[in-house]
């Protein structure tokens, strides 16, 4: 019995707690509904930095050397443009340009030559997407520390000789040093993989390059 | 009886007092409130002194979080050399991709990471953000440049897109391509209108009408031929995901229908695998 009043009573005052509660609650709205509608909360005002941007960088090639298999090592010229998605990601176009020399065939046959000489004129492009995956800084001597880093790059373009298109593939690695913000010494190596059939028959040929750059930053 | 509902209901309204204090506690709180930080205390301190080499457009703030980073290069992979203060000035020299050049007031420069220049405000008080690439909201216009690589027939593609949108769902493209194959080569320029029916979807699929032309030149090692110009017509289907605010994976299957001065018009099925970067 006494269990059951007390039940009652716990009932009771649960009731009228609630009800005080939103009775307040219900006060407190409507006395400051205007408050809610139009809030007189200060607004933070928000503006835009006008700050440049800088993140193409402009390679040219101070000097490259291509090697296109059994056509010699040759000098190579060109460039690249680069776009820095992010820290860890740029996406690069590339262009270059060599002139093949004779192949050991031609030179030790004695017999005409396989490629006239605009045919011995090679282009190349590639669009690549590259990884800075070892960020650092280079030390040299005691005075200079230069930020740099080494990334890997691969994508695929076409090589233009012999009078042909190859469909061709390039990974490589590279290594940048950055003089000032925005300068930097670009050294990479690629291989160049592409099928060709000037023999006869296909054969898939890896053209090792390494060019040094310097890029600027704009 | 009458006792206990007078005590309960005194209760009651006791408890919602109760309940009514912290408000007022809250309250008063913010309007005795801490100083902002251009009119702090260190604010004031660090005010007068200002570097001497420094770049006419230049933006001076002051950093309002307790601390701030900055870094020899930018990236995480350099060294933090420097830290600056609350309260203290920083102009803004320039940002590539996720970071910004600063100076400090003794004329030391550093890069510090745009998350990081979340609380800076103008000598007078306005917060400052720094505009970051990439997309914050699906419906945002935006220019974009992206890289294909694929099977065109049988041949090896690889192209160059630049693509604009105009609303969530609509952009524009311009794609250029060169395609090797066994037999021919091709270059195809095209234009093309890209309609992306749930944007805000994680993968998004889109539809693609375009147009174009085509050039083939065949393999003159197998025939002699002249190369063809074609107008070409474009539509295609893909899917497209974002892996970040900057960088989006896509997956696309197109039909080329050729017009050609031939007896027959020619279809080429493309797929292609690239991805788009958001500037």
């Amino acid at each position: 019995m006494e269990t059951r009043i007390r039940r009652i009573y716990v009932k009771l005052a649960s009731l009228l707690l609630a009800g005080a509660m939103s009775s307040t609650a219900l006060a407190q709205s409507s006395g400051d509904i205007d408050d809610i509608i139009s809030p007189d909360l200060e607004r933070r005002e928000i503006r835009e930095a006008k700050i440049d941007s800088e993140d193409f960088e402009f390679t040219v090639y101070l000097g490259g050397i291509l090697s296109v298999e059994d056509f010699g090592s040759n000098s190579m010229i060109g460039g690249s443009l680069a776009y820095h998605i992010n820290e860890d990601f740029f996406m690069e176009a590339a262009y270059g340009q060599a002139t093949l020399g004779e192949s050991s065939y031609e030179r030790l046959s004695g017999s005409a030559p396989l490629l006239s000489d605009d045919e011995r004129d090679l282009s190349l492009y590639n669009l690549s997407l590259a990884w800075n995956f070892l960020p650092g800084e280079i030390f040299i001597l005691d005075k200079f520390a230069l930020n740099s880093n080494l990334y890997l790059i691969g994508g695929a373009g076409n090589t233009n000789f012999a009078g042909e298109e190859h469909f061709t593939y390039n990974v490589g690695i590279g290594v940048r040093m950055l003089a000032q913000d925005w300068l930097a010494l670009r050294l990479d190596v690629r291989d160049h993989i592409f099928e060709h059939e000037i023999f006869g028959e296909p054969l898939t040929t890896n053209n090792l390059s390494a060019q040094l750059g310097v890029s600027i930053y704009f | 009886m009458t006792t206990a509902l007078f005590i309960l209901g005194s209760l009651g309204s006791f408890s919602s007092s109760v309940v009514a204090q912290p408000e007022t506690v809250s309250d008063s709180a913010e309007n005795s409130g801490d100083v902002f930080v251009t009119d702090s205390f260190s604010a004031r301190q660090f005010e007068d002194r200002q570097p001497e080499t420094l770049a006419f457009d230049s933006e001076r703030v002051i950093v309002g979080a307790e601390f701030l980073n900055l870094y020899t290069g930018p990236g995480r992979g350099y060294v933090i050399d420097h830290v600056v203060e609350y309260g203290e000035p920083l102009w803004l020299l320039k940002r590539r991709t996720d970071w910004v050049k600063v100076m400090t007031r003794t004329g030391k420069t550093g890069w510090a990471k745009i998350a990081d220049l979340d609380e800076i405000y103008t000598t007078e008080g306005e917060q400052v953000v720094v505009p970051t690439p990439g997309i914050d909201d699906y419906r945002d216009q935006s220019l974009r440049v992206g890289f294909a690589y694929g099977d065109f027939a049988g041949a090896n593609s690889m192209g160059l897109s630049l693509g604009y949108r105009f609303t969530g769902n609509l952009s524009a493209e311009l794609r250029a391509a060169q395609t090797i194959g066994a037999y021919s080569d091709s270059r195809t320029f095209q234009v093309a209108v890209v309609h992306q029916p749930f944007p805000q979807w994680r993968v998004s699929p889109y539809f693609l009408l375009g147009t174009g032309v085509n050039i083939t030149s065949p393999n003159a090692t197998i025939v002699a031929t002249e190369d063809r110009q074609d107008t070409t017509m474009l539509s295609g289907i893909g899917i497209t995901t974002y892996l970040s605010r900057r960088f989006a994976l896509r997956a696309e299957v197109a039909n080329h229908y050729l017009l050609t001065s031939r007896e027959e018009n020619q279809e080429i099925v493309e797929w292609k695998l690239g991805f788009d970067v958001f500037m």
